[in-house]
């Protein structure tokens, strides 16, 4: 334990293959970062991986310190530059690649290929914090083999065998590793609670938003992504009320729809009627703060601290929902309100911009002077646009800046926002108030995992007005235009030129398969991504612990630890057992555990014929078969090989011997005593020869 | 006597706290373990495991990634972590094996000069199904000979012992470790073998050699022809038989192994009289009676070995050395 050995294995040169394992591992690790990680970052990787592996072949110039010194602040500028921090997911693993890179521009010491390996493992967690997906999964088990087998490798040295052998020698260790794993990862403490908060940079999520512009869109591009997830407790609701509610929007500028931030009003008090369904959602992270709940959500989620219900009854969480969140909920599609529209409720939703849509208020006034009633001026705007040769499309022409007389009267082409848009702003210029809802429309059903299963291209827009009689009603202008909308997907109301993609979607195998996966998805994400303190102590609930003291924690892991250690240690043994003996010695030892009870066992120092001759003396009528098997034995052990046929001749003989000894020996019982006959062997047993 | 001498090097100062941990542990281990018989099979219990720097390097690199997991629950990178633990576990079971259950067949320590570096010979078998790898073997402060013995093996270990004094010689302690296979944990074991070398003295001196006795005119002939082209007869090799006694030109030329057999006759021979140097101390006096026998040896005369208490007859050939340098060193032992 004293000094180190002056010379070890490790420090000899490395193999080429282990050099091309150490290589794949770390550029694989830059790989699977790539989404994040500075633009130059990979294309340093290659180049460096490049340069090492040019020098398995001829030797290497190194670059002197003062040189690697300069690129190292070079980089570390670079990345500042970039990201205008070092702290984050996305500067951080850039400047582990960066620094990494830098590493493999030095020496080849081992130290600083551990080194390499090191920032290529946390790397791959760096990939594991950015993304959870499970089509990922299997990239992230594939690395994790690779850089096993590169550790594996280098701690072999200049033995290391082949990449082959490395990798089955990794695999096992993984394979015995996993239990472990799994172990740790249900009764390890999930302490709750961030330790540090690193920053995100907020990305564009295609979906919902603070605020709707619809003549700014040309093109609503459809994205398939996962948006929430609902497993109900009670039946789902019929597919015309599933209103997934989420952002209500006030504030119009004639162009534009913006979220009123604050309690602008006092929420009327709700009557809920009829029926009540109790759901579970998993939302997907979209860096939003409000909560989609189904309309309208009795309380804000329990599970959730500090979530809260604002006067229009929007749910908002406490910070911006960046990783798939669930949430319990109750929610009545009926509902009255008891109160009448506050005043600053009133002026807010019908605020409209001086001098914008001046067509359009016109068109709303004279509809509102012709109807009795708002019941029927709503009515009659809807018969408006129902009548008016309005298109549902998804490629909408662009609108000027006064967009809803631009749609009216000029384009008649757009989708729900566009509509939606119109519909209040024409509510509030006939006094009306009304306000813009916008979220989610309908859901597909995955009968493999039981839950609604909402996308991003389920995003819908709607109105809410209000009517003294009944409080906020909800009123869907999208419907009228394009009535399927409401009972079919968004995918059938396409119109002929995107047939292509529904007919994709249409064939059946693979409309099955696509909701397989999701299923598989929301199971992973249900049950291993969303698991967490809570889940732990529901687990521990099931597993028959009534007391969640941490003490149970710790008494399940040692437990469960010591059990794998020694099995693990046991499989090992088992594994590295030598074979016992090859088919000949295997057959002979047939023959002395036949013999067992008329002689002594063959002693270590006798040969067999030796132990021949021995049993020659002691049972006579073998001795002869036995000289002959020893002979033959001595023959094929170490006479010329001799054939298959002559070893399982060999072995039919000592078989036929075993047989025919039993035998004799059963009889000799039998007369010998005279005890009632015992349940003998079918006489077919004996000798076939 | 012990195998480690105390080294006079300067940096061995500041390392001896941990020099004085290891001798303690060692001894303990001693006392636990016994005295070690051959043929030796290596128990589980008998392993030390601890981990390597690069080991607590890990360590402290899981603790980074449970703490990143556990800040975001992030089950994917805490469950990379989780497998990462039990990766290295699983390598601390290996590393384990790597000595568990090896096979240790014989064990010799060849005879050597005080102050000089003797051989240890060590032959280990591997009886399982697994390759034990990165298997260091070292004795003392001596260099470590490193080796991998793969499935099924036996196979012969040569190491260098550091000799000490003049004398009987045990070699107390080996240790045998391996890093394998991630070099994350070091398993080692100390192997107190019954193991026992004669230090011979250390050749020195500068004194003539003491003349021929016997027939003159035949020693003159000797010396007049040099000795090296004519030889009375050629036997074949035996094993007692000095390499530099072979005919070398005969195998050479594609012959057997021979032996030339001088002509020199039975009655001339160098008496090596211990006697004959009164002036010098004792061990000064073996070393020039030690230095003698190897230029007798090389010269290929024959020498009669004349200490206080024993003389050894007349003769040459290894056997001859050996039995001379070992009485030179368990003069007075």
């Amino acid at each position: 334990m004293s000094a180190r050995p002056a010379s070890s294995p490790a420090s000899a040169a490395l193999p080429a293959h282990t050099v091309w394992l150490l290589l794949a591992g770390f550029l694989g690790a830059a790989l699977l970062n790539v989404q994040h990680t500075a633009l130059w970052c990979l294309p340093l990787a290659l180049l460096a991986c490049a340069w090492r592996a040019r020098g398995l072949r001829a030797p290497l110039r190194l670059p002197p310190r003062w040189l690697r010194i300069a690129v190292a602040l070079l980089l570390t500028g670079a990345v500042l530059v970039s990201f205008r921090t070092l702290n984050g997911i996305e500067a951080g693993s850039s400047l582990l690649v960066a620094m990494a890179t830098l590493k493999l521009t030095e020496t080849s010491r081992r130290r600083d290929w551990l080194i390499v390996l090191g920032a290529a493992l946390f790397l791959l967690l760096a990939a594991c914090l950015d993304g959870q997906a499970l089509w990922r999964l299997p990239l992230y088990a594939a690395e994790l083999w690779l850089l096993c087998a590169a550790l594996y490798a280098l701690g072999a040295g200049a033995d290391a065998p082949d990449s082959a052998a490395l990798l089955r020698r990794s695999g096992l260790s993984l394979a015995a590793a996993l239990p472990f794993a799994l172990l740790l990862f249900f009764f390890v403490p999930r302490l709750p609670g961030s330790f540090w908060v690193l920053p995100r940079n907020h990305e564009a999520f295609t979906g919902l938003g603070d605020e709707m512009s619809p003549g700014s869109i040309s093109q609503l591009t459809q994205s398939g992504e996962a948006a929430l997830r609902v497993r109900f407790d009670t039946s789902p609701p019929p597919p015309a009320e599933r209103y997934w509610r989420g952002p209500v929007l006030h504030l119009f500028d004639g162009y534009t729809w913006r979220r009123q931030h604050g309690d602008a009003a006092r929420a009327p008090q709700l009557q809920f009627e009829g029926q009540a369904y109790s759901y579970q959602i998993t939302l997907e992270p979209n860096q939003h703060q409000v909560l989609i709940a189904l309309e309208l959500p009795r309380a804000p989620p329990q599970e959730l601290p500090n979530a809260f219900a604002t006067f229009d009854y929007q749910l908002i969480a406490a910070a911006p929902v960046d990783r798939a969140t669930s949430y319990r909920l109750q929610s009545y599609p009926q509902h009255r309100s008891l109160d009448a529209l506050s005043p600053a409720g009133r002026r807010l939703d019908l605020q409209l911009p001086p001098g914008r849509n001046p067509r359009s208020v016109e068109l709303a006034q004279s509809l509102r002077a012709r109807a009795g009633s708002d019941g029927e001026f709503i009515d009659a705007v809807l018969d408006y646009l129902r009548r008016g040769g309005f298109t549902y499309t998804l490629e909408p022409p662009l609108l000027n800046l006064n967009s809803v007389d631009d749609l009216l009267f000029r384009t008649r082409e757009g989708f729900c926002g566009h509509y939606a848009s119109a519909f209040v702003m024409l509510m509030r210029a006939g006094g009306v108030p009304a306000r813009v809802v916008t979220g989610y429309l309908g859901g597909t059903w995955n009968p493999y995992g039981d839950y609604l299963f909402i996308t991003q291209s389920d995003a819908h827009a709607w109105a809410e007005v209000w009517l003294d009689a009944r409080g906020w009603v909800r009123v869907d202008p999208t419907a009228v235009v394009a009535p399927g909308r409401l009972t079919e997907g968004l995918d059938q109301l396409l119109p002929e030129a995107d047939g292509e993609v529904r007919g994709l979607m249409s064939a059946s195998w693979i409309a099955n398969t696509i909701l397989a996966w999701q299923g598989l998805n929301a199971w992973w994400q249900d049950e291993f991504i969303g698991f967490n303190f809570s889940r732990q102590l529901a687990l521990l609930d099931r597993l028959g612990f009534k007391n969640h003291d941490l003490r149970i924690f710790a008494l399940l892991l040692g437990a469960g630890a010591g059990i794998w250690l020694g099995l693990i240690g046991w499989g090992m043994r088992a594994r590295a057992r030598p074979p016992a003996g090859d088919e000949l010695s295997r057959s002979w030892r047939i023959l002395e555990r036949t013999l067992r009870h008329a002689v002594e066992p063959r002693a270590p120092y006798e040969s067999t014929s030796d132990y021949a001759e021995r049993v020659g003396r002691a049972q006579p009528e073998l001795a002869s078969t036995l000289r002959a098997l020893a002979r033959r034995y001595a023959r094929l052990r170490y006479g010329p090989a001799g054939s298959a046929a002559d070893l399982e001749q060999f072995r039919r003989a000592v078989r036929g011997l075993r047989a025919g000894y039993r035998a004799a020996s059963t009889s000799r019982t039998r007369a010998s005593s005279s005890a009632p006959p015992m349940k003998n062997r079918p006489s077919t047993r004996i000798d076939k020869r | 006597m012990n195998s480690s001498m105390p080294s006079s090097r300067p940096l061995r100062f500041l390392s001896e706290p941990r020099a004085a941990l290891a001798a303690t542990l060692a001894r303990w281990a001693h006392a636990r373990q016994g005295d070690d018989t051959l043929p030796l099979t290596l128990g589980g219990r008998r392993i030390y495991i601890v981990p390597t720097a690069a080991g607590v390097a890990a360590a402290a690199l899981l603790f980074l990634m449970l703490l990143a997991g556990m800040n975001y629950n992030n089950s994917l990178g805490l469950l990379l972590c989780f497998m990462l633990c039990g990766v290295a576990l699983v390598s601390m079971h290996q590393c384990h094996g790597m000595l568990a259950g090896l096979k240790l067949q014989h064990a010799t320590a060849d005879n050597s000069y005080a102050g000089g570096l003797g051989d240890l010979q060590l032959l280990f078998e591997n009886a399982q199904q697994r390759v034990r790898g990165g298997l260091l073997l070292r004795c003392g402060d001596c260099e470590s000979a490193s080796f991998q013995l793969l499935p099924g093996a036996t196979q012969p270990v040569r190491l260098k012992y550091q000799a000490g004094a003049r004398g009987r010689q045990r070699i107390e302690r080996l240790e045998l470790s391996s890093s394998a296979p991630l070099g994350l944990f070091r398993a080692w074991t100390w192997l107190h073998l019954p193991l026992e070398a004669i230090v011979y003295p250390a050749p020195a001196g500068a004194r003539p050699l003491p003349e021929r006795h016997g027939d003159p005119r035949a020693g003159e002939r000797r010396l007049r022809v040099g000795g090296d082209e004519e030889w009375a007869d050629l036997r074949p090799l035996q094993e007692s038989d000095s390499p530099r006694s072979v005919a070398w030109k005969v195998y050479a030329r594609g012959g057997p192994l021979l032996v030339a057999q001088y002509d020199a006759p039975v009655g001339v021979q160098r008496v090596l009289d211990f006697a004959s140097l009164p002036a010098l101390p004792l061990e000064q006096r073996l070393s020039q009676l030690a230095q003698w026998v190897l230029e007798c040896e090389r010269l290929g005369d024959s020498y009669r070995l004349q200490l206080p208490q024993a003389t050894l007859p007349a003769g040459h050939g290894i056997a001859h050395q050996r039995a001379c340098l070992t009485a030179l060193a368990l003069y007075l032992a």
